[in-house]
């Protein structure tokens, strides 16, 4: 093999782009990332929610560093404000509680230091992080390595890798480089708002409310977030309504069954971004490259979330770096596909299972039938005995 | 893809919540972001599919239509 600066230059440090970090480094990979931002996570464009077994899916230790509260189930509500509770503290009382011995059965997480300890597990593995650093390109050479165009503080900077990893997030613009199909549809994006809020009461479940007339194309959602805040939020799909989310969040939180509750919110931030109920990208690596996490759309459709498929995608594809490149093998003409059957084998396949039951629901035209439909998904989904537990 | 003419978009940024969502829908080709990670507002949009605007959260971007003279776009309508 060629002289290389690092085997491999990851774009993006959010979970994904440090946990591929992580565990690169940690085998003995000689590995850079870089991110645009100044501040890890912000602004926030996420609500925080994952799984205890989710951290524990790539070795993550429920730090109080990140943890804003801990979550012990779920309740579902359907348009009408009637509710499903999958409460795991009743449920499988002996494992899931506050007391000790127990545990919490999820978290919600401050995405700002969440981000931030990840990457510094990744620089303690090892791994080189510079921030304020943004990819601009990268172009594979004929010796089967190839160079990233960096620029780092306005400093254009040119370096050589084995493989880059497409990190950088909904936005992605690496696998645009590469010339793949990342287009995603109007249909399958939800443009999504959020508030924290003080003066709203929460019970240690994470609260999904379904109902086209909440939320078309999406659900709203109610968190704990610590410190006695909550956060009040909401998709929708642009082609099912003709008003901006915000319209329908101010609407949810005046004209709900919740308006009581909402009463005396009062507003501490301000968060929003775009969320995929979309299938995962069907091309997901290229010449001397892979994508990983939002970027190769790595997002549970049916909930929208993207932060457990994004640390285990990232460990996902660590390890199947570590094993190719350590034997020597070309990252050029297709070889690298190796790495999409991995993640399709251990994640994948699940989550286009998912999409269909996703599709299902939102290609039927009869709005009552939908609501009822997402409401008995919804229930399920997050029952002691969904088949899906796993993400 | 609309056939329309371009466009040149513009972003109140007193409204905008740097969530991304515009760059995330966007069709065009790698680079039609801005400095503030939303699309492009510096240059005409030759697609002018306007999903950027559908997808925003808080209704914030909007369009002049352009017309390209000598290969440099001009503002028409202002
Ligand atoms: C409103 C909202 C609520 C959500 N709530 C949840 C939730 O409760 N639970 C859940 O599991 N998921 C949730 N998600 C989804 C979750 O936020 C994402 O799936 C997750 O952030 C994906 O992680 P990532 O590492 O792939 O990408 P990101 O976290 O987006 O990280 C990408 C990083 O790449 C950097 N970057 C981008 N381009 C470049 C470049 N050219 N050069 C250098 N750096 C670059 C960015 O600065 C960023 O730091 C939510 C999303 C939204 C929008
Ligand atoms: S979608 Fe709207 S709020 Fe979000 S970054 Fe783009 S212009 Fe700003």
């Amino acid at each position: 093999m060629p002289q290389t600066d690092y085997d491999l230059i990851i774009i993006g440090a959010g979970p994904a782009g440090s946990t591929t970090a992580r565990f690169a480094a940690t085998a003995g990979l000689k590995v850079l990332m870089v991110d645009k931002r100044q501040e890890l996570g912000a602004p926030i464009q996420c609500s925080g929610a994952i799984s205890g077994h989710g951290l524990a899916s790539a070795g993550i230790d429920a730090d109080p560093e990140f943890i804003h509260e801990a979550i012990y189930g779920f309740a579902i509500y359907d348009e009408h404000g009637n509710r499903k509770v999958h409460d795991y503290r009743q449920l499988k009382a002996d494992e899931y509680g506050p007391q000790a011995g127990k545990k919490p059965l999820g978290y919600v997480v401050d995405r700002r230091r969440f981000d931030r300890y990840l990457m510094t597990q990744a620089e303690r593995a090892g791994v080189d992080v510079w921030l304020k650093t943004e990819g601009l390109g990268y172009r594979p050479q004929e010796d089967g390595t190839c160079t990233v165009s960096l620029r780092r503080y306005n400093e254009a900077i040119h370096l050589r890798t084995r493989v880059i990893v497409g990190a950088d997030g909904l936005q992605s613009q690496v696998g645009k480089w590469a010339g793949l199909q990342t287009h995603i549809k109007i249909t399958e994006l939800a443009g999504c708002l959020q508030f924290i809020v003080d003066g709203v009461e929460t019970e240690g479940l994470l609260e999904i409310v379904t109902g086209h007339e909440w939320a078309p194309g999406g659900y709203a959602w109610v968190f704990p977030k610590g410190h006695g805040y909550a956060e009040i939020g909401l998709g929708v799909i642009a082609t099912m309504t003709d008003k901006p989310a915000r319209w329908h969040l101010d609407k949810f939180i005046k004209r709900s069954f919740f308006r009581d509750r909402f009463a005396n919110c009062r507003i501490l931030e301000v968060q929003g971004g775009g969320v995929p109920l979309a299938a995962p990208l069907r091309t997901q690596y290229a010449d001397n490259m892979i994508l990983v996490g939002d970027a190769a759309r790595h997002v549970n459709p049916i909930t929208g979330g993207g932060l457990h498929t994004a640390i285990s995608g990232g460990k996902i594809a660590a390890d199947f770096l570590v094993g190719h490149l350590g034997d020597g093998l070309p990252v050029q003409g297709g070889a690298l596909e190796a790495y999409q059957l991995a993640w399709l084998a251990e994640l994948g396949d699940k989550m286009w299972k998912l999409y269909g039951i996703k599709t299902d629901i939102f290609h039927n035209m009869n709005i009552g039938e939908r609501d009822r439909l997402l409401y008995a998904t919804m229930s399920d989904y997050f029952s002691p005995t969904s088949e899906f537990k796993k993400i | 893809m609309s056939k329309l003419q371009p466009v040149l978009f513009n972003i109140g940024w007193n409204a905008c919540i740097n969530c991304g969502a515009c760059v995330a829908i966007c069709p065009q080709e790698a680079g039609f972001v801005s400095p503030f990670d939303t699309i492009a507002v510096d240059r005409p949009c030759d697609i002018a599919c306007l999903l950027c605007e559908q997808i925003c959260p808080v209704e914030t971007i909007t369009h002049v239509p352009v017309e390209r003279l000598n290969g440099s776009a001009v503002a028409v309508d202002r």
